[in-house]
């Protein structure tokens, strides 16, 4: 992986991933809830694509998918778009010093997104909501925290906390497990600045 | 004059060690069908992209030859400006629909748009490339709720708008159901005669053998052959290459029975018929 | 057509101004009350916002999307009313829980926020084509291929929910569970899912072809097939929004400095 890491020039590869990933957030929320799983996982497409293609597409594939549930489902979630950015963010960072080659890694990254996205969220809950994330473990937390007379940004954090950990940590799991499924070739389609190399024995002897 | 020239072409993709194309040469004329044949990872999609100029500037890799059409060089002009000169049409229609139009007619306009076409011109190119692939009907239709086969003619359209020299088909038929193989073919053989270069990838050799005036044999990279339908099909070791024969040219094969000025077999309904009763003078061989 | 965009065509004004005037109204509307932090700011906008919906004749569409808020709102009421930090004076109780005047009051301002927020941001999403203001904003300089990328969202993720109800249906008659407990629920989820991922992951090289070769990273200048959402009344608004933008912050400051 030799691409450069806060490359701005976007190959339609790239470009096409990022609707791609957006609907695999959208997939993946909307299984979530099918199956009633306690998690959120609508981050899976955000992180593909970090992996795949770096910190800024990551970045911009998380800014899009919130937008756009803004525009669709719930414009209070646009505000988030914060927060999915930071993961794109951290996950393209990680993924590219190799965290996610191995199972470990991978755990680690969860962790540190998990970590991201509490301290990006927390002051935005605050904000907005007055510190509660309408998750009922999470909320539960708040409250309890709130009645021991502990300081709001401790409440939120905490409250946010529980849940965006595992959340955050399921996901690069999952992002882990797919990676290894995909085809080596379709990886470097999202390299734009990899150069052509010259078969021609004439114009070596240039 | 030769429109099309591909002088020792050869390919590797990024990270891989096997040429995917090896040393390809061949001219193609103005307004050719050229059916494009061979098993599977042979080279043929390899071949059209090269043509089209994708490989080398979407793919990178190595790249070594040239592809010459008229006098532009493919490698040298993006693909952006390329496809002005030559459109390509993929296997999965499905892919090919933006994604970013709400009707049929708006989704043709995708690429003109992108073009800077301006919006008369623009609106006359959509109604005739609708026209030609009998789609006129489909206008204010939403494009994904198109059957396959339509979809894939809005493709074509889409393509044919954009006012190309050549058309590459690259297996425009595989995803389809025989309904929609059928409009598809019915499509192509509506673009020759267009004046159009067109150059055909396709597993039903009855078809390669009914529309190309020449067929380009591959097998690992190397372009084995490049002749007339009747000679590649005639030739002994064409099972070796993963590839049957049409059915006419099997009869022909078994009944030994031969075109007498090529000394081919027959390719096509009407040259068995031909071949048939000649053979048999006004009646069938059979009888 | 299959979208996720909430756009009806009712044929009203909204839907025939431009874009831009209807984002800069959500701008004001967000804005003007922050500006000049008072509660009544929010609550004439809350207003203004039910009887441009109103006048569009897309108010009763708006309670979906309020309904996705209210549930989230409903704990913050419950849990400020009743553990909020500054809470002194009982209001009432519900059995053993009381819930604070001050709790609640905290409570109230984050609803008119919030709600000001939702009715705002419907009045731009329920009369707003994606595509026309997309359209609008590659007019004026954004960048046509990220505006593609954008405006296709709305139309992919149809089809993929689509393609995913298929597979689920088809794990399903080869008899894969997907009720009962949180593990046998966690298992079915990466056999639901990863098909569909990989699928997309693999289709995006021939998504990415087909749109090249028409021409996808051309930089000529873009045409229009459609023509531009605007009216004669836009120039004003487009004015008049971020005045009273401006005005508010004045009258702030004033305040400060009185």
């Amino acid at each position: 992986m030799k691409k450069k890491l806060w490359s701005m020039s976007f190959n339609s590869a790239t470009l096409v991933l990022i609707p791609a990933a957006i609907g695999i957030n959208y997939l993946g929320k909307l299984f979530a809830g099918l199956l009633k799983l306690p998690l959120w996982l609508d981050s899976i497409g955000t992180c593909i694509a970090a992996v795949l293609a770096g910190p800024i597409v990551g970045a911009i594939c998380g800014a899009a998918n919130n937008i756009i549930y803004g525009l669709t489902m719930d414009p209070i979630s646009t505000i988030y778009a914060l927060t999915n950015i930071g993961i794109g963010i951290a996950v393209g960072i990680l993924a590219h010093k190799g965290f996610m080659k191995n199972i470990k890694g991978a755990i680690l990254t969860g962790l540190v997104v998990g970590v991201v996205a509490v301290i990006i969220s927390t002051p935005l809950n605050i904000i907005f909501w007055g510190g509660t994330t309408g998750n009922i473990w999470g909320d539960a937390l708040y409250a309890w925290c709130a009645s021991q007379g502990m300081p709001v940004w401790i409440s939120s954090g905490l409250d946010e906390l529980v849940v965006d950990v595992p959340d955050k940590l399921a996901v690069v799991l999952i992002v882990f497990a797919i990676m290894k499924g995909l085809p080596k070739n379709l990886v470097s389609l999202f390299h734009s600045d990899e150069e052509i190399e010259n078969l021609d024995h004439t114009d070596e002897l240039k | 004059m030769a429109s099309l020239n591909i002088e020792h072409l050869k390919y590797k993709y990024p990270g891989t060690d096997r040429l995917a194309l090896n040393d390809i040469s061949l001219s193609i004329e103005t307004g050719e069908f050229i059916g494009i044949i061979g098993r599977n990872e042979s080279g043929k999609s390899s071949l059209c992209q090269a043509i089209a100029g994708l490989i080398p500037n979407f793919y990178k890799g190595a790249y070594g030859g040239k592809v010459l059409i008229d006098d532009i060089e493919v490698k040298k002009v993006p693909v952006d400006e390329l496809c002005e000169t030559v459109g390509t049409v993929f296997q999965n229609p499905f892919n090919q629909v933006t994604g970013a139009k709400a009707t049929v007619y708006e989704e043709i306009a995708f690429g003109l748009e992108n073009m800077g076409v301006p919006k008369e011109e623009m609106i006359r190119r959509i109604d005739r490339a609708m026209e030609l692939l009998d789609i006129s009907k489909y206008r204010d239709r939403y494009p994904f709720d198109l059957s396959g086969g339509q979809m894939q003619r809005m493709a074509i359209a889409g393509v044919i708008a954009m006012h190309p020299q050549v058309i590459i088909l690259d297996e425009p038929t595989s995803q389809l159901d025989p309904q929609g193989r059928e409009e598809v073919f019915q499509a192509v053989q509506k673009l020759c005669g267009q004046g159009i270069t067109i150059i055909l990838v396709e597993h039903n050799m009855e078809k390669i053998a009914q529309y190309s005036n020449r067929v380009a044999l591959l097998d690992a990279g190397t372009l084995i052959d490049f002749d007339t339908p009747q000679k590649i099909f005639s030739r002994v070791d064409l099972e070796q290459y993963g590839v049957e024969a049409p059915v006419y040219t099997q009869i022909g094969k078994r009944l030994n029975l031969t075109i007498e000025d090529t000394g081919c077999y027959p390719v096509t309904l009407e040259e068995a018929k031909t071949v048939l009763l000649r053979k048999g003078g006004n009646d069938p061989v059979w009888l | 057509m299959k979208t996720i965009s909430l756009y009806v065509d009712k044929g009203t004004m909204l839907n025939k101004i431009a874009p831009e005037s209807k984002i800069w109204y959500v701008i004001a509307a967000i804005t003007i009350p922050a500006l000049m932090g008072t509660r009544w700011a929010g609550i004439v906008l809350i207003a203004v916002s039910a009887a441009l919906l109103l006048y569009g004749k897309v108010l009763k569409r708006t309670l979906p999307l309020l309904a996705v808020s209210g549930f989230v709102l409903l704990t913050v009421l419950i849990i400020q009313g009743m553990f909020w930090w500054g809470n002194e004076t009982p209001l009432f109780a519900l059995g053993p829980a009381v819930f604070y005047r001050e709790g609640v009051n905290y409570a109230l301002g984050i609803l008119i926020n919030i709600i000001n927020i939702l009715m705002s941001f419907c009045v731009l999403i329920l009369t707003t084509k994606p595509s026309d203001m997309m359209e609008n904003f590659v007019r004026r300089g954004f960048s046509p291929r990220f505006g593609y990328v954008f405006i296709s969202v709305f139309q992919i993720i149809p089809q993929m929910t689509e393609t995913m109800s298929t597979i689920t249906d088809a794990q399903r008659s080869r008899g894969m569970e997907t009720e009962g407990s949180l593990a046998v629920r966690i298992k079915a989820f990466i056999p639901l899912i990863a098909p569909v991922i990989m699928s997309s992951l693999i289709n995006t090289k021939e998504r990415a072809l087909a749109l090249e070769v028409r021409g996808f990273n051309s930089r000529k200048k873009k045409t229009f097939l459609n023509d531009e959402v605007k009216t004669a009344g836009d120039r004003y608004i487009q004015i008049a929004l971020p005045v009273l933008i401006i005005a508010a912050a004045v009258w702030r400051v004033t305040q400060w400095l009185a």
